[in-house]
């Protein structure tokens, strides 16, 4: 019965739940909480899978009877599968963020060479670095030794209040950092089988990060100069007429609507999406797992 | 002076002569804004080159050094490593800008350099 709920509960929370929270708005208002709850839902999923695979060998046994020394081997073969299941997610993770540590290394690398340190003096940020060109790109490359990157082109076409506008938002992502978070998702959706393997959390974080450093941004500037520069650095790329629209549009789109002065941030939401969070990975080892433990063990060889 | 400023201003350097560079001649033009030994230059030079950012070329009994790409083309490619650094690559780098899709940001790079 346990491995039963655990792996409808699992399925829910992998299938079902990040379908509706993608598609949900109010995260638009609670940004952080909704981040935390995504956390949660993805944890929650493993740590249910993770039961499914220890419950169900030993209670389809135990209903069936089987003596001890069968009840044992296949608690121990239970156990070798959640342990290859645990192993997994961290190679994943390992592999992740050894690639994206020596990408960056390498990244930074080439922008401290290519610096325009004449630029940016007057700017401020030690850690920014500006390249030639005129096309509009602002971006930051985390890690221990973070950079702030603006193109010439920011320079060109953003005022001041809106070029720190977009300090405040990158160095809001690297003080969060927000790579840490990127990583443990995008770790997890690889080393997710691939037929239940879903884009959703990773966008939708994705996108969430940003509005975080977006209300980072407006209470060090103010929401104006940041939607200006949102707006401007989104204007099709004037170097090539045939450039398509920003494929995810509807994401800036709601990026600057939350700037409006009408769209307030909720602490209502915020406190209930964290509840939400909390409990979904306290209730269900409350509910089905310890009372499952406690029947288990005593069938523990050990 | 920090060693990254160094390396930034040889490269400077380099990229700007537009043939390849003896150590003393690195050394000469860096020399007429400050102090600098001439052993500091070497070491420099041979950290770039093992980074692969320079080039070594051995021509009479010196080294000469060359940048393996020039500034613009460097910075094309850093940009578009920027762009394309999808999250199903791996999420590296963060934006505040949206992605272009890369054939289209390929080509407008391409149009930026031209235009230079």
């Amino acid at each position: 019965m346990t491995a039963l709920l655990l792996g409808a509960l699992g399925l829910t929370l992998s299938l079902v739940v990040p379908n509706a929270l993608a598609k949900a708005r109010w995260p638009d208002r609670a940004p952080v909480a909704a981040v935390l709850l995504w956390q949660s839902i993805t944890l929650s999923a493993v740590l249910s899978a993770l039961g499914v695979v220890l419950a169900a060998p030993e209670e389809v046994t135990r209903a069936a009877g089987s003596s001890k020394p069968v009840t044992e081997a296949v608690l121990i073969g239970a156990m070798a599968v959640a342990a290859l299941i645990i192993l997994r997610l961290l190679i994943s993770l390992a592999g992740v963020s050894r690639r994206s540590r020596a990408r960056r290394a390498r990244h930074r690398l080439l922008v401290d060479l290519l610096d325009r340190a004449e630029q940016r003096r007057e700017l401020g940020p030690e850690n920014l670095r500006v390249l030639d060109g005129p096309l509009p790109l602002a971006y930051c490359v985390p890690g221990r030794e973070p950079r702030v990157v603006l193109s010439h082109g920011v320079l060109q076409v953003l005022d001041r209040p809106q070029i720190d506008a977009v300090l405040a938002h990158e160095q809001a992502h690297l003080r969060h950092r927000h790579e840490v978070v990127m990583e443990s998702f995008t770790a997890f959706y690889r080393a997710v089988p691939r037929p239940l393997r879903s884009r959703k959390p990773l966008d939708a974080v994705h996108l969430l990060l940003e509005m975080i450093s977006d209300d980072v941004a407006r209470r060090v500037v103010g929401a104006e100069p940041l939607r200006c520069a949102l707006e401007q650095l989104s204007d099709p790329v004037p170097l090539a007429e045939d450039v398509k629209t920003d494929p995810r549009g509807d994401a800036r789109r709601r990026r600057l609507d939350r700037l409006d002065e009408s769209h307030t941030p909720s602490v209502a939401l915020n406190a209930l999406a964290g509840v939400a969070a909390a409990g979904l990975l306290v209730l269900p080892t409350v509910i089905l797992v310890l009372p499952w433990l406690d029947r288990a063990l005593d069938a523990w060889p050990l | 002076m920090a060693l990254g400023d160094l390396e930034r201003e040889v490269m400077t350097q380099l990229w700007g002569a537009g043939e390849p560079l003896t150590v003393r001649q690195v050394h000469e033009r860096l020399s007429r804004q400050r102090d600098l030994a001439y052993t500091t230059v070497m070491t420099v030079l041979d950290r770039l080159a093992k980074k692969g950012v320079v080039t070594q070329q051995k021509a009479d009994r010196a080294y000469r050094y060359v940048p393996a790409q020039t500034r613009e083309e460097m910075t094309a490619s850093v940009m578009l490593d920027a762009l394309t650094a999808s999250d199903d690559q791996d999420a590296a780098l963060a934006y505040f800008v949206g992605q272009l899709p890369p054939d289209a940001l390929a080509a407008a790079i391409a149009a930026a350099t031209k235009r230079k």
